[in-house]
């Protein structure tokens, strides 16, 4: 709730018309740390980042950002990329970087001073003259991005930023958010990529049905599911599945199977004492990919109404 | 309130330049002279075939030798009167007459002249519309139905020789003599006045019409480019919402000084526009006038333009911004009637009614700066409608908040404070 928490809610809903976006999330952003929020499409994600922005108002709850209830009172020390990506078509591409630093507090000078330098960080320093309209949808996201954290700010919020981007700026882009991390920024985005919030995020929140169902580390989150062990027998034969847990399936000579909450040391010992003997075995934690799907099927989530509200905010679209 | 304002300049200096610096502004900048282009051929094209009818129209006399010459001057006195019937032709009379007759003076002349007028009307050259003949005491004048003045022109020409005459007065000379003393007015008086006060309220309304529709569609670029999340994430709407109405105005206000300035040398280098401006006679003095004037215009736009650009802002379509936009010009229309009723009658009731409705108030108290020297009623005028520009601004981006972002209800559109504190 202090600036060591950049974010902060408690039970934030949201609705739209009748339909429930968002049915009470709570969430918690330490500082300095690349957080992400994950769900599956309609889940509620946006909905939940434009409420802590302070771009829509919450129904009922409450909502912290670098200390402040009204989020606009920081606007100078946030950054944020939203999902439908919005640029003035006749700016170039430096103007549009200084602009939006100009939104957030920072001058238009210094702004197309350091849109050039970034422009340059980011491969971009052929097209710091070019018109928007003039650029790929890739370029110009990356102009957009740019322009998010153009006046250093503390807290960077970023909605789907990898949605659009080709392999090689994603990495970029990944780059980039550590970069930002190291400066002493706190990252808050949204995906549901699995691979960048594997590789990015020090905590996660995900998010299906509008509810928080899982908040913590990826490890915690692939340590919610049980490890799977992949065996193989120096004996083959019908005895071996009648020592192996519940549910075990045969593929060719390996067995796999859960690996039991007590651990695999009395299973292997009570397979070597049977004379089966061990050939190869290994164990795996499940991916976090893994544990989204179980964490969102369990939720029994299915697309709920974010889709509305994009809508709502894009009428013209 | 700092940050507000910085907000808002942002984004107006954005909108200003986005507009100022295409080449579509010069065409938007020039687009009066392709207006004053066609006024002037389609005026001219107008003239000339005004002028050709008009070589064609004719009235008649037909006099007596004698009686040419005094017919002539009396015609000439009385078109410098400024009546300005059609061309006169005096025709010499065959008949036989008397000194204070035009032909006709027997039965036979009579005849004589009578059907040389029913020839002239039956001519296919010109179009004779009043013939006079017979005696001047009691002249005959045949005339179209629609030419009942030119038949009174004819018999006031006949009045003047025949009075003349009975005067004793030398042929060609007036029997008074006035002497002609031309003098400065010192003051204009209510007439300068009240033209100063209505060309304040066309002025001021033609501009804002002109200008202020402009700010129906601004929000529609923001919403199809999705920029408008950007803003609303960074800075309050209300600001977004000032900071596009000051950016437009700015355009505005560029494109009425360009224009006001050349109508200004304009007027300098013509008599007649001088003489014009020379008519003008405003109350609190011309200058004042002139600043008054310019404040009023810059409320007036605000005060449109912000129920523009709300009304714009929750548009989806084309479609719909110009349904919208129809009312609010019919609105406007109603208002320039009621403020231009209202500068024909300053301190009237109906006057305090066109100054107190928000969207005439620029207009009606114009038109008072025209008519009354008091200049403190001015600083409330624009208190008051500085006021309900902020409360439209706070409406239309609450409306938008509500329609378009979906946040807040209508409670929240009415509520006292523009974004709800997170419980």
């Amino acid at each position: 709730m202090t600036s060591q928490t950049p974010v902060w809610a408690e039970n934030i809903t949201k609705n739209f018309g009748k339909a429930q976006a968002v049915k009470g999330v709570s969430i918690s952003v330490p500082q300095g740390m690349i957080y992400g929020v994950l769900g599956p499409n309609g889940a509620g994600k946006t909905t939940t980042l434009r409420m802590l922005l302070g771009i829509i108002d919450p129904d009922t709850g409450a909502r912290q950002l670098l200390g402040h209830a009204n989020p606009r009172d920081v606007s100078s020390r946030v950054g944020y990329l939203p999902e439908e990506r919005g640029l003035y078509p006749s700016m170039k591409a430096r103007e549009a970087i200084a602009f939006l630093g100009a939104l957030r507090g920072l001058s238009w000078n210094e702004g197309r001073k350091r849109a050039a330098v970034l422009m340059e960080g980011a491969g971009l320093g052929h097209a710091i003259d070019k018109k928007i309209k003039q650029m790929s949808k890739g370029m110009a996201q990356l102009v957009q991005l740019l322009g998010s954290i153009v006046h250093q700010p503390e807290l960077i919020v970023l909605d789907e930023p990898f949605s659009g981007l080709d392999p090689v700026n994603q990495e970029h882009l990944e780059k980039m958010i550590r970069a930002e991390q190291a400066r002493g920024a706190t990252i808050l985005f949204s995906t549901h990529v699995m691979g960048h919030a594997e590789r990015l995020c020090d905590r996660l929140s995900i998010i299906a049905g509008g509810l928080v169902r899982f908040e913590g580390t990826v490890d915690e989150a692939r340590a919610s599911l049980p490890m799977v062990a992949s065996y193989i027998p120096t004996s083959n034969g019908d005895a071996v599945a009648a020592l192996l847990p519940d549910g075990a399936t045969q593929m060719g000579g390996t067995w796999q199977f859960t690996v039991p909450e007590t651990g695999v040391e009395d299973l292997l010992m009570g397979l070597i004492k049977a004379g089966h003997g061990i050939a190869g075995l290994t164990m795996q934690r499940p991916s976090l990919h893994d544990a989204f799907v179980k964490i969102v099927r369990d939720a029994g989530s299915s697309p709920s109404f974010e889709d509305a509200n994009s809508d709502a905010l894009g009428a013209a679209k | 309130m700092k940050q507000f304002l910085r907000h808002a300049a942002i984004i107006a200096r954005r909108d200003f330049g986005a507009v100022v610096m295409t080449p579509t502004f010069i065409l938007f900048l020039l687009a009066p002279l392709l207006m004053i282009g066609l006024a002037i051929a389609g005026g001219s094209g107008a003239e000339s075939a005004a002028r050709n009818t008009a070589d064609a129209e004719r009235i008649a006399i037909i006099a007596q030798k004698s009686d040419i010459a005094p017919l002539l001057v009396a015609e000439e006195r009385l078109r410098s009167l400024g009546i300005s019937p059609p061309k006169l032709e005096i025709i010499e009379s065959k008949s036989r007459g008397t000194s204070s007759g035009l032909g006709g003076g027997s039965s036979g002349g009579a005849n004589s002249d009578t059907e040389k007028s029913t020839a002239l009307f039956a001519d296919k050259n010109k179009d004779y519309s009043a013939v006079m003949y017979g005696s001047l005491d009691a002249p005959i004048i045949r005339h179209e139905e629609s030419a009942r003045r030119s038949a009174k022109f004819l018999s006031e020409v006949a009045e003047q020789v025949v009075r003349a005459r009975k005067s004793g007065a030398s042929e060609g000379n007036q029997v008074s003599a006035a002497q002609m003393e031309p003098i400065k007015a010192a003051r204009v008086g209510v007439t300068g006045q009240r033209t100063t006060a209505y060309f304040a309220v066309v002025g001021i309304f033609f501009l804002t019409l002109l200008l202020a529709g402009q700010a129906v569609g601004m929000l529609a670029e923001e919403k199809s480019n999705k920029v408008i999340e950007i803003l609303a994430a960074a800075a309050p709407l209300e600001a977004v919402f000032l900071g596009k109405l000051v950016g437009m105005f700015g355009v505005a206000l560029l494109f009425v000084t360009f224009w006001a300035g050349l109508a200004g040398i304009g007027l300098a280098l013509t008599p007649r526009g001088a003489a014009l401006a020379m008519s003008l006679d405003p109350a609190v003095g011309m200058v004042p006038f002139l600043i008054l004037c310019a404040l009023y215009f810059t409320m007036s736009y605000m005060l449109l333009g912000a129920v523009f650009l709300a009304l714009g802002g929750l548009a989806a379509t084309i479609r719909e911004i110009q349904l919208m936009s129809l009312p609010i010009t019919i609105l406007q229309f109603a208002m320039y009637g009621l403020a231009s009723a209202a500068s024909g009658k300053p301190g009237t009731t109906l006057a305090m009614i066109a100054e107190i409705i928000p969207f005439s108030s620029p207009m009606a108290m114009a038109s008072r700066a025209a008519t009354e020297p008091a200049l403190w009623p001015h600083a409330i005028g624009f208190a008051w409608q500085a006021m309900w520009v902020v409360i439209f601004i706070n409406f239309g981006a609450r409306l938008f908040r509500f329609g378009v972002l979906k946040s807040g209800g209508w409670r929240a559109i009415f509520a006292g404070r523009s974004t709800k504190p997170a419980a």
